[in-house]
């Protein structure tokens, strides 16, 4: 560390030809990364009909909130977000917790079987029935078309399993030996000595899993029908292509429900202003944004969460 | 030496217990609660891995919908007859667009994260090296949908950033996402723009490991920067080079449908209709569930091949295999 320390002082004496280029084509990499997002945001709080216009980037130009007001006055965006957020949460705890099950009891070191069992698992890390196949028991074992597809086949993941099992390991049996001398069993073990030893490698992989509940579109598109089990990241794919002069009109009137207030809010001075495309980058950036918001507190986490990702099982 | 001892106490302790222990009552006494543990992943695998797998008979049958499981067993048996397929044009005309998507798009995302973790690796503005980090990692955590939104966006009429610095140019306007021969070079910039700055973080952490001493022996020795860089630090990421290289040959199979799909529109199909979409639609949109599925088996098994070829060529080279 302080060797580290001396030369990066020695370095700083000079920021050469090297250090402009260098830092300028990183700057430009990170503005182009960043652009998209401030873009969508400008253009979510412009009002539509303005943003037909164009020159929209970075600020938006005639300011307004109708955009959010309508989306969220709409039952369907409403819902989709909260099985987004339900199937998140009880997502990441019911899988981080069987497969925090499955890779503690794989990690005792003398498990008679544990050959096969592990094999049993690799196996399905190699090759897949495929997506027809799954879609079939998925429907056989009659999931479809309820909120459990998005949780119940997921519970268990043999990656996350793997990687668990490998930290485990790492645990001293010593400190496990002597809870098991002082009377403790099992579940003491897990909870006074594994669970907490482990805590950044769960918080690494809670995120992991909680990105890709948040991000996943395609179950929602194929293993339910009900409007009901609808995700936002699907909502937002079925109204990606759907007509932009309809869509407006097809929010407003959104469920019966709803119908109500949407026509009361369209029939109110500036929601007029709303178009299509400004509706669907408000629907975006709330699709977006509770990643963004934990973005920084998460971030510590990325580097041990890509390194354990990359343990060998 | 101590663990064992402890262990044979632990054992005996067992033994007391039980007035007649036989060995498998002795360890399953010892171990039930493990087994109990362990019960779930086997039941959650069994249903949703290998009844699948098993599933796979239908490539081998006319099989129609029906309610329950029993259908994979009971569908009328017609041999290799779903496999027509691999005489037919359209299905060729699938592969190669997977193919030729996710080969250039490895030539692309596989060095450009070595590179600009090498680069980032140069900077010693601490802060702002960290600020580059933070804003390059997070389109690695938006879902693919969002990501083609933010590309439709970005290369929209008139109000997209590409097209508004054409105009201002006095340049035509190009409707990208329409155009197939642009098709690929979005994917692949998308791809990019989504993956590159996550995937240094690998690199940057053997790159931390790097020992200074050296890099302090070639500076005294007159070395320059990229001598620095090219003679100490790439050999020393070379393991983890070729490492990533070998896991993502799995992937040449399959496009992304999760990233295509979202681009994709009518005039750009003859480009953009990958393997993975072509299934999807076979099976979900037409109902072809056997068809659907032979094209799938077709694939896991050129995948498992992949998977069992990468493996052994890390093995071969030297280093330690996945499995």
């Amino acid at each position: 560390m302080q060797r580290n320390m001396r030369v990066n002082k020695h370095w700083n004496k000079k920021f050469g030809m090297f250090d402009l280029v260098n830092t300028t084509i990183l700057l430009l990499f990170s503005i182009i990364c960043l652009y998209p997002f401030v873009n969508i945001l400008a253009l979510s709080f412009n009002t539509g009909l303005d943003s037909m216009r164009g020159g929209i980037t970075v600020i938006p130009r005639e300011l307004t909130f109708a955009n959010f007001i309508v989306v969220f006055r709409n039952g369907l965006v409403l819902n989709a977000y909260k099985v987004t957020i339900a199937r998140t949460i009880i997502g990441t705890v019911t899988m981080l917790s069987v497969t925090a099950m499955v890779a503690y009891g794989l990690s005792e070191p003398a498990l008679p079987f544990k050959k096969p069992i592990m094999i049993y698992i690799l196996i399905t890390m190699l090759f897949s029935g495929g997506l027809i196949p799954l879609y079939l028991v998925l429907r056989g074992l009659k999931l479809t078309n309820t909120f459990s597809v998005f949780i119940v086949p997921g519970m268990f993941s043999a990656w996350t399993c793997m990687v668990m099992k490998s930290s485990f390991q790492q645990i001293p049996i010593s400190l496990k030996e002597a809870m098991r001398m002082d009377g403790g069993n099992e579940f003491d073990i897990l909870r006074h000595i594994v669970i907490p030893v482990s805590m950044p490698m769960f918080a690494a992989l809670a995120l992991f899993s909680a990105v890709g509940h948040w991000n996943d579109w395609f179950s929602g598109a194929y293993f339910v029908r009900s409007n009901n089990l609808m995700p936002v990241q699907t909502y937002l794919m079925h109204i990606m292509s759907t007509d932009v002069s309809s869509l407006a009109e097809k929010m407003s009137l959104g469920t019966a429900t709803t119908a109500n207030v949407s026509a009361d809010a369209l029939s109110s001075g500036g929601i007029s202003k709303v178009t299509s495309m400004s509706l669907k980058m408000a629907i975006v950036v709330i699709g977006t944004a509770p990643i963004l918001l934990v973005y920084p507190f998460v971030q510590r986490f990325f580097v041990k969460g890509v390194l354990i990702g990359s343990i060998k099982e | 030496m101590a663990n064992s001892v402890v262990k044979r106490l632990a054992n005996g302790v067992v033994a007391i217990n039980n007035p007649r222990p036989g060995r498998a009552r002795q360890l399953l006494s010892k171990y039930w609660l493990h087994y109990i543990f362990i019960l779930p992943g086997i039941v959650l695998l069994f249903l949703f891995a290998y009844l699948p797998m098993a599933g796979l008979l239908i490539a081998f049958q006319n099989y129609k919908l029906r309610p329950g499981l029993s259908g994979f067993f009971t569908g009328k048996w017609v041999g290799l007859a779903n496999f027509w397929f691999l005489q037919d044009k359209y299905f060729w005309i699938t592969l190669v667009n997977t193919v030729q998507i996710t080969v250039f798009r490895m030539l692309v995302t596989w060095p450009l994260p070595i590179i600009m973790a090498l680069s980032l690796n140069e900077m010693r503005q601490l802060k702002l090296r960290r600020a580059i980090q933070t804003v390059t990692y997070l389109p690695h955590f938006i879902s693919w949908v969002i990501a083609g939104y933010m590309v439709t966006q970005v290369l929209a009429l008139d109000t997209g950033i590409v097209n508004m610095v054409f105009r201002s140019f006095g340049m035509e306007q190009v409707l990208f996402l329409g155009e197939p021969q642009y098709f690929r070079g979005i994917v692949i910039l998308q791809s990019a723009w989504k993956g590159v700055g996550f995937g240094t973080i690998i690199y940057l952490a053997a790159l931390s490991n790097v020992d200074v001493s050296l890099q302090e022996a070639a500076m005294i020795d007159g070395a320059g920067r990229f001598q620095r860089i090219w003679h100490i630090d790439l050999p020393y990421i070379r393991p983890t080079i070729v490492l990533l290289l070998i896991l993502s040959m799995p992937g040449l199979m399959s496009a992304g449908y999760d990233q295509i799909f979202p681009l994709q529109n009518p005039s750009n199909m003859a480009v953009s209709d990958i393997l993975d979409i072509y299934v999807v639609r076979l099976g979900f949109v037409q109902a072809q569930y056997s068809l659907s599925t032979a094209i799938g088996l077709f694939v896991s098994l050129i995948n498992l091949g992949l998977v069992l070829g990468a493996n052994k060529a890390a093995k071969m080279l030297g280093y330690e295999g996945l499995f």
